[in-house]
This record gives C-alpha cells, structure tokens and sequence, in this order.
C-alpha cells in the first residue's frame, strides 16, 4: 500500500528496529509531537473510552485542515497520539477520512490491530474520523 | 517443572516467556491438554442419558472430576459451575433468593473481587438486603469493625486470599466468628485452592466458590462446594435438562444431588482436564513450593523497594506469592508494556476490585504473581527486566 509520505518515514523508521523494546523507546519519543490538550479541556466526550490509561482526543478543522490535540498519563499511548497527530494534522478531511489504520501495524508498532490488544489505538485512530465527519456535516 | 508446561517452550518478543500472571491464570501442564485432547478424539459424547460406550466414557470422565474434587477438599457437595463467579452467583441466586428478605444483613468486604459484590447489590436490589462492607485497614481487614458489623448478619462472604495483595485473611477467626452468630459463611477460594490445602469440613464454611484455571486446570470450569445443611436450603434457578428427575406439562421434578444445579450439558472436556489437573497437583507439595515462593516474592519486593516502588503487599508468613507496585512516576501500562517487550508477562490495572483500590490511593498496580513452576532465574530476569524499564523512563 502507498502511503502518504509523513507516514512512509515513520512506517521506514520502525521497520528499521529489529527489538520490540526499541520499538516501544521509539514510539514513547513520538509522544513530543502531540499539541497537547489542556487538562481543564479534558471532558467526557473527549475521553477515549476502553484504554486502561487516561487518554482524551480533541479534534479540530482549521482552514479545512484537520488539527488534533490530546493527551495521555500513559507515555506509550501518548506516544501513539503523537504517531496519529503526524498522519493527521494539516490534512484535508478528504485524506484523513482515506486513511486506514494498518500503517501502525505495517510499521510494527503494534502486534496486532484487532480492538482489544492494539491498546486503544484504533480506539483513537475510530475517535479522529468519526470527528472529522462530524466537523464536515 | 517448566519441562511439564509445553507453553513454556515458546518464545514472546523474541525472549524466554517469564509467565508472572498467575493470579489471573496459570499455564497448564501437558497432561491437562493431553486428556482434553484425547477426551475429544477417543471419547466425546453427552453425559448422563445415554448407554453407548462412548456416554459412558465421557459420563466417568466428567464425574471422577466430580469425585476428585469432593476427595481433595473433604466435602460431600461439589457443585460443578463455569468458575467461582458463576459458583458465588449461584449461591446469590439459588441460597440467596430463597433465604434472604428484606431488611436482611449481608456482610462483604472491601478486599473483594467485583465477582463477590456485584451478584450481591444485584440481590440488595431485588430483595432490598442491607449490605455491609468491612474495612480494609492498611492492607487488612478491621475485625473490629467485621464484630460489629456482624450483627444481625444472615451471611457472610469473604475473600479467602487477595487477588490484588496476596493477603491471606484469618477465615478460621472469621468463620468462628459469623457461626456464633448463625450466619452462613461463604470463602471465595479461588487465589487460596492453587496455593493451599484446604479441607471444607473442618474449616467449617457453608459454601466455598474457585476455578479450575487457578490451579493448571482449563478454563470455563470452577466449582461450589456446599455443606449438607446449606445445600438443603438451596433452591435451583436455572432449569432446563440433566437437573431434573420428571418433567410432565404440569410440573417438574427435580434431582436431589449436584445434577439439581447443573441444568444442560455440562463442561464435559474440561471436567476431564481438571480431573487431570487434579491429579497432577497432588503429585505436588503445595506447602513447599509455597515456602519456597514465598521466598522468591520476598526477596522481588525488597528488590523493588531498593529501586524506589511502592509495594502494597504484605507478604507475611500466610500470604499468596503476590507482588503488586507502583512506581512514583511510571504508568503502570508503560511498565506492563515495555516487560512484554522483553517477554515479562505482568497484570495491571485495577484487578477486578475498584473498591480496594480507592482504599490503595491508586487506580491500578502493577502486579507480579508467582506460581508452581517460578522459578529464582524468573525473578533475576524480572528485576533485570524492570531495571531496563527504569533506564529509559526513569
């Protein structure tokens, strides 16, 4: 599958690793490209539901592009934010609404992407579209 | 004893699989698949009803699970349930409904599992019970407050051993205490059976609730050991074939023995595996190894300390081989995940008891349970594991 170029780079990054470890270390690092969500933001509909971590996900559309800000206590959860901030942000609703979440999986980031072990990821990555569509409604 | 548990052969991240999940399940030796399996390819029919070879294969199969069960624990009951949920809820439904009115007092605690209050504010809700919970005082139940608390108490249900702690409580004191005052007594013993011998009779509690997956066996299976008396009192709530004697347009019949509360097909495969899990475990001396993993979980918390956790438990001289942490800093999901990465299987999370855990100040531990075949080369990789956590986070 052809990606878009952001996630290519990330997809090539993590396949690069050959220790899941690593990979986790990698991931955490990724945590600094999230625009963070101010705690006094946190609500119950900006709550991810199902992650054993605290995670919260704000989605806006600027100037037709799409900009997310979250959250997360957990490092590696926060760290997937930063992941799905890169493929995200600054994208038009149209591309974000194309995207699948398989690049996480084809990186190796997460063993499986099946609800109840990619923790919380397609969770989140669900939460984004759903809110683009609604941002485009 | 690794070299009994197949599973162990595996590897997870590219490492030797460290299994410290134990209280949630444990692994099962190869005898336990191999007589699912065979059961499956030599003998599965239904039990019971039918007179081929084959029913009666599978019919003696499933009750020497039976049969092994009352032997092991020194009962004359063994009700055959899905696992200590279903077990504790049966009782809710069968004793429950029929025993208890309105304005009746029903004594838990703060240390439960969810599988020992749920079925119970579902009864206070239909049956307008009274619920009283005893306190968890660092790390330990108040028997003060469980002496008045007992008042009037028509039931009390307690937690043999903790999930989340590892704490044995004093059920002996316990089940002394709620006899006086005529109550029922129900031991959920399904962190105590995998560690401890325990013999039903002479501990004297009406109803006792575990699951065979606890103990090496298979899942779906656990069992509900019930006194004469109390079994007397109980009435069936699930209906259906196998629980009963007669079934005309107008009424029905009932069985009088175990059958009564084990309407349809029962778990036939997996009452052979826990038979052969049964088996298995009384080739092993559970006070030994408990001795010797009690030793091993000792010696993980000290280590833990050193490194700046928070350990919650107690570990004395009774308890469970439990090691549940936090760190100051770290979210225990990171720390799960990053131990997986290294092929450390850990719990975390909250452990299926919200109420202890507000008691704990926390929303979660880490958790490290240790089982029959942990071993000190478990522990070395284990801390060395968490140090490599510690490296990159801390």
């Amino acid at each position: 599958m052809t990606w878009p170029a952001a996630i290519q780079e990330i997809i090539d990054e993590f396949q690069e690793i050959e220790e899941q470890f690593e990979r986790l270390e990698i991931l955490m690092d990724f945590s600094d490209e999230v625009e963070e969500l101010p705690i006094e933001q946190w609500t119950e509909a900006n709550l991810v539901k199902g992650c054993q971590s605290i995670a919260h996900i704000e989605v806006e559309l600027v100037d037709d592009a799409v900009w997310m800000k979250a959250a997360a206590d957990a490092k590696i959860v926060q760290g997937l934010q930063g992941i799905l901030s890169i493929a995200v942000n600054g994208s038009s609703p149209e591309d974000v609404l194309s995207l699948t979440p398989e690049f996480a999986e084809e990186a190796g980031i997460l063993n499986s992407l099946t609800p109840s072990r990619s923790n919380g990821f397609r969770t989140m990555f669900d939460m984004v579209q759903k809110r683009v569509k609604e941002g485009i409604q | 004893m690794k070299q009994d548990f197949p599973i162990f052969l595996r590897k997870v991240n590219g490492n030797s699989l460290v299994y410290l999940d134990n209280a949630a399940t444990t692994q099962k030796p190869a005898c336990v698949i191999d007589a699912m399996s065979h059961f499956y390819t030599s003998s599965n029919a239904n039990v019971h009803r039918a007179v081929h070879t084959l029913a009666g294969e599978a019919t003696e199969g499933y009750e020497a699970c039976r049969s092994l069960l009352k032997q092991r624990y020194n009962s004359t009951r063994a009700i055959i349930t899905s696992g200590t949920t279903e077990a504790i809820n049966l009782v809710a439904r069968s004793w429950g409904e029929s025993n208890l009115n309105s304005g009746d007092v029903v004594v838990l605690t703060e240390m439960e599992h969810h599988s020992d209050i749920v079925p119970w504010q579902m009864l206070a809700e239909r049956k307008a019970i009274e619920l009283r919970y005893i306190p968890v005082i660092d790390g330990e139940l108040d028997l003060d407050a469980f002496d008045v608390a007992l008042e009037g108490a028509k039931l009390v249900c307690v937690v043999h051993t903790s999930n989340v702690l590892g704490i044995r409580n004093p059920v002996e004191k316990i089940i002394a205490a709620a006899k006086s005052v005529g109550a029922r007594i129900l031991l959920d013993a399904a962190q105590a059976v995998p560690h401890e011998m325990i013999d039903f009779q002479q501990l004297g509690a009406d109803f006792m609730a575990f699951s065979a997956h606890k103990m090496c066996g298979p899942t779906g299976i656990g069992a509900l050991l019930v006194n004469d008396t109390a079994f007397d009192e109980m009435e069936p709530f699930m209906g259906g074939g196998d629980m009963i004697q007669t079934v005309t347009l107008e009424g029905s019949t009932y069985q009088t023995n175990e059958h009564k509360f084990e309407a349809g097909t029962p778990r036939i495969a997996e009452g052979v595996g826990w038979a052969a899990a049964l088996d298995w475990i009384s080739k092993v001396d559970l006070q030994q190894h408990h001795k010797r993993l009690l030793s091993i979980a000792t010696s993980i918390k000290s280590s833990l300390q050193e490194r700046g956790m928070t350990v919650y438990s107690p570990l004395g001289p009774d308890d469970a081989a439990v090691v549940s942490f936090t760190h100051p800093t770290i979210h225990p999901e990171d720390f799960a995940r990053l131990l997986d990465a290294q092929g450390i299987a850990v719990r975390t999370g909250h452990h299926c008891a919200q109420p202890l855990m507000d008691k704990l100040g926390v929303s979660g531990t880490i958790r490290a349970s240790l089982y029959l075949y942990n071993d000190d080369s478990d522990a070395e990789v284990f801390l060395s594991g968490i140090d490599r956590v510690l490296e990159v986070m801390a």
